[in-house]
């Protein structure tokens, strides 16, 4: 109980919050119809705050113990889809493991976070030898990512490694020339994009150019968004959710229900919400008892906010679309068991931390 | 081995930096929600709007036409369609195949309809055929339960009861073009293609009602939001008299002519005949390029609307004008007399009279009576072409009527160019025009309100195709009581006189009726040939008569043209006497009720 009493509570009611939030949203998404989804929602949140309360008691240090084995049973999880994934929506993404479907790669998201985290809690992101082993550990499961093909994925992936480089000391030259590099990257990423990628990007950059087909859904998106106006149409009100004009909209364009419905001031609440969630992960970021722990937190706070950030970009026509969820708001079991754990797994940072002066030196994540 | 210090300092720095990037990138987020709910909502609401109601036009009911008295002669049927919404059919083409013995369709026919089905939405009712009494849709309306997405609708088509007799005057319709709907017509509409139809077409369309529907992304209605109701055309009621119409039409039956009754006070048109008719109801159902064509190659022309756009040569019907003029101009002659003897020498030919033997002394009564030419040559010599034609134009000769049923001819009188170029008539030139032969033509419409002219004491009226409209007097023509009462005893004595020349078919019409015969050449023979030379039709005169009754107290006038008729008298007259008697039972029996 202890434990429990030592939780950061505006991080708790953060969570609260957009749990409310998210099942409202996805009411008005689907109420039109079936609302089997909603229910099952709701047990993915029961089951997500079990496992949440779970990770608050998980010791840092065994999860220190775990690093290795979490990335290399991620790593052959994702080497095995090709061969035995299940196909859906034209992409190989899930391993059915007979109870749950597993995305694989969104395991391996948080194995590679707990990777890196652990890697650099004793070594400075300035050597070079130190970093290529961190590379090569990011750039493989990347590229496997990339081949399923979930482009979208992958970017999270990588930017998300990328933030606990820079908070480990990754020099500023190197990040400039990284930067004056990218367009190259850019160049050999397009030759290697599927078409139905290639033809996501094209259509964001001229959506009217074919506004029946790929452009459709961000226009109609960026229809619903803005004829919300400042107070919304109201609750369950909202045309273009209601008459299904929303491509996918309980899932991925979940926002676009919320931003016609709620107007601006419920994009601005959502909005704060996740800017209060995210800087106070930073701020347990800044007096977490140990380095491992402190990057910990940056790496799911970067992961959290590109979920939002490309979701949302993608929703209001500022991104191409790739299929990424709203965090707790957009339907989905395994994404928001997974952000939960994250979000259990920071908590357990926090309550770790509370009371312990934060880290001097960087130590092994086995203390 | 580390700065211990400056690696916390630096952990530091960049989790505030990256904490700074996330608010710049949420500012950015937020940015772009303002000027998509903010700044672009009126457009993009607009936009969710138009993507959610489905506005449909209704077609008003299009207004009918009557005649004076109330009979239909553009009406509006209740016909049937058979319509199939193609996503409620399971199996089309069994389902069409058992509608097709049902309704007796050929393969033809269902052929097309699996092609029109195939090229349209699969949610929306496609129509299969139109215009089907009911008779014809029962046996499957009584089994409609039968075929899921199959339904039989209720609409309207127009009909023209009497489209034979009245189709020049009342027109037609026909389905949309391209070009109508860049003008704003819908698909389905009919629109006036001839006649009053096209001319009134305003009036009769009235104006379409709309229905606001809400619709899902797949375009299938949701709810009806509102209804505006359409707006009904104008009923018109027309002048004419359509049973009089038939009356003329009978009596024209098998020949080629027009028949032209007008209100001698109004100038209200109650008759307007023109033969051979045409089924108009053929554009309604849609008329088949054979049968267009057919009609355009007619050699009887049964599309020319022979009362207003032909002009004929007049023959002795201008008499009257050319007796005017003589009157008006003091020509000594006019009130005196000369002697007929067959023809006038003109240097070294002859001008014929129409009677070999002549008509002995003559003044302008007999000549009128006799319709001896001689008088007339001589008086027209006399008046000489400039001042023939100017009296002629004060009659409504050579100028359009001014009857709302364009294109109209004005007809053509030999008049002087501008230029002066033809200053100089022939002298034979002027004696002919004074029979109304030459270059002067007129149309029988201008015929029939020359004689209103006569019986209302020259107020020339422009021809009224609505009754009670206000009337019109283009002029008065400036007319002398004793020179109208004259002319007017002339053309009584036409009919009265038993030598007069209409006396055998209307001496004994059920009114007294002054008028003229007319018998105009179409082909100028030489002196010594007979006048009955040809057998051949298109050789043979056209007859003329024109004239009002009753004699005191006028009120309807006519003109009766029949193209190669032959003899006016004959001819001409007859159709007059059946006009004139069917008027006068039909107004003495009023009176009698009365």
């Amino acid at each position: 109980m202890n434990t429990l009493r030592r939780m950061d509570q505006i991080l708790l009611l953060c969570l609260v919050l957009l749990a409310i939030f998210g099942m409202a949203t996805l009411y008005a998404a689907v109420h039109a119809g079936d609302l089997t989804v909603w229910y099952k929602q709701g047990v993915y949140w029961l089951i997500g705050s079990v496992a949440f309360l779970v990770m608050c008691f998980v010791p840092l240090r065994l999860i220190g113990l775990l690093v290795w084995p979490v990335y290399l049973l991620a790593l052959l999880a994702l080497v095995l889809v090709p061969f035995i994934g299940d196909v859906h929506m034209g992409a190989r993404r899930w391993l059915d493991l007979g109870i749950v479907n597993l995305q694989s790669s969104e395991l391996m998201k948080w194995a590679l976070i707990l990777l890196l985290a652990s890697w650099f809690s004793m070594r400075e992101a300035s050597s070079f030898r130190d970093l290529s082993v961190a590379l090569v550990c990011v750039l493989l499961p990347a590229a496997l990512i990339v081949i399923q093909p979930d482009l979208g994925t992958a970017l999270v992936l990588m930017l998300a490694a990328m933030a606990i480089i820079m908070v480990a000391g990754f020099p500023w030259k190197w990040f400039v020339g990284l930067l004056a590099a990218s367009p190259f990257a850019g160049y050999i990423l397009w030759q290697k994009m599927h078409d139905y990628q290639r033809g996501r990007v094209l259509s964001f950059l001229n959506p009217e150019s074919d506004p029946l087909g790929r452009g459709y859904h961000v226009i109609q998106s960026a229809i619903a968004i803005g004829s919300g106006g400042i107070f919304g149409k109201g609750y369950l009100e909202g045309s273009q959710s209601r008459l299904h004009f929303l491509p996918e909209q309980h899932t991925d364009f979940i926002f676009a229900v919320l931003a016609e419905e709620g107007g601006l001031i419920a994009t601005a609440v959502l909005f704060l919400l996740y800017g209060v969630l995210i800087s106070r992960i930073l701020m347990i970021a800044l007096r977490a008892h140990t380095r491992f722990a402190g990057l910990i937190c940056v790496g799911m706070a970067s992961i959290f906010f590109l979920y939002v950030f490309v979701n949302i970009g993608m929703v209001s026509g500022m991104l191409p679309v790739v299929g990424v969820p709203l965090p707790f708001i957009s339907y989905g079991g395994s994404a928001l068991l997974s952000m939960l754990v994250a979000m259990g797994l920071i908590m357990r940072v926090a309550i770790e931390s509370e009371g312990k002066v934060s880290w001097q030196r960087p130590t092994s994540p086995l203390g | 081995m580390w700065n211990q210090l400056e690696i916390r300092q630096r952990y530091n720095q960049r989790i505030y930096i990256f904490l700074a990037a996330v608010v710049c990138m949420v500012v950015i987020l937020f940015g772009r929600m303002v000027q998509l709910q903010w700044i672009q909502y009126t457009e993009h609401f607009t936009q969710a709007e138009d993507n959610r109601i489905h506005v449909s036009p209704i077609l008003p009911t299009r207004g009918m036409m009557t005649d004076r008295y109330g009979l239909g002669l553009a009406v509006n049927e209740i016909s049937y369609k058979v319509t199939i919404i193609p996503e409620r059919v399971e199996d089309m083409d069994a389902s069409l195949a058992k509608v097709q013995v049902l309704m007796g369709w050929t393969d033809k026919q269902v052929d097309k309809m699996k092609k029109q089905v195939k090229q349209s939405r699969s949610d929306r009712a496609v129509m299969l055929m139109d215009q089907l009494p009911w008779q014809a849709v029962a046996p499957l309306a009584a089994r409609l339960h039968h075929f899921s997405g199959v339904d039989v609708v209720a609409g309207t088509h127009r009909y023209y009861p009497h489209a034979i007799e009245t189709s020049h005057m009342v027109g037609y319709l026909s389905l949309v073009r391209d070009v109508d709907i860049k003008k704003g017509y819908l698909s389905m509409e009919y629109v006036g293609r001839s006649g009053l139809e096209r001319i009134l077409e305003s009036r009769l369309h009235g104006e379409l009602g709309y229905k606001h529907e809400e619709v899902d992304a797949k375009g299938r209605r949701v709810s009806l939001l509102k209804t505006v109701s359409p707006k009904i055309g104008e009923n018109i009621q027309l002048s004419l008299d359509v049973t009089l119409q038939h009356v003329a039409a009978k009596a024209l039956k098998g020949r080629t002519g027009a028949v032209v009754v007008l209100d001698v006070n109004t100038g209200e048109v109650l008759t307007l005949l023109s033969q051979p008719g045409y089924d108009s109801n053929k554009f309604i159902t849609g008329l088949e390029t054979k049968q267009w064509k057919a009609w355009l190659e007619d050699k009887q022309r049964p599309l020319l609307n022979r009362t207003t756009q032909a002009a004929y040569p007049p023959g002795s019907t201008i008499k009257m004008v050319t007796s005017f003029a003589g009157l008006r101009n003091d020509i000594r002659l006019a009130r005196g007399s000369t002697y007929c003897k067959g023809y006038v020498e003109l240097a070294d030919r002859q001008i014929r009279c129409w009677k070999k033997e002549g008509h002995g002394k003559v003044d302008l009564h007999a000549a009128l009576v006799h319709s001896c030419d001689v008088y007339f040559y001589e008086l027209g010599d006399e008046l000489g072409m400039s001042r023939l034609t100017a009296e002629a134009s004060l009659w409504g000769f050579g100028e359009r009527t001014g009857i709302n049923l364009p294109p109209e001819s004005r007809g053509n009188l030999p008049e002087e160019e501008p230029d002066g170029r033809r200053k100089n008539w022939y002298r034979g030139e002027t004696m002919i025009t004074a029979i109304g032969q030459g270059e002067v033509t007129v149309t029988p419409l201008q015929m029939a309100r020359f004689a209103a002219a006569i019986a209302n004491g020259g107020k020339i009226l422009t021809p009224l195709l609505e009754k009670g409209q206000p009337i019109e007097i283009v002029r008065e023509v400036d007319v002398s009581d004793e020179d109208l009462k004259e002319v007017r005893q002339g053309m009584r004595d036409v009919v009265a006189q038993p030598t007069g020349t209409a006396h055998a078919a209307l001496g004994r019409a059920h009114w007294p009726v002054a008028g003229k015969t007319g018998t105009a050449q179409v082909v100028m023979m030489a002196d010594d040939e007979e006048r009955s030379f040809s057998d051949a039709k298109k050789h043979q005169d056209h007859a003329w008569f024109m004239g009002y009754a009753p004699f005191e107290n006028p009120q309807i006038a006519i003109a009766v043209f029949v193209e190669h008729g032959g003899h006016g008298g004959s001819s001409a007259a007859p159709v007059a006497r059946a006009v004139f008697d069917a008027w006068a039972d039909k107004v003495d029996t009023t009176l009698e009720k009365h």
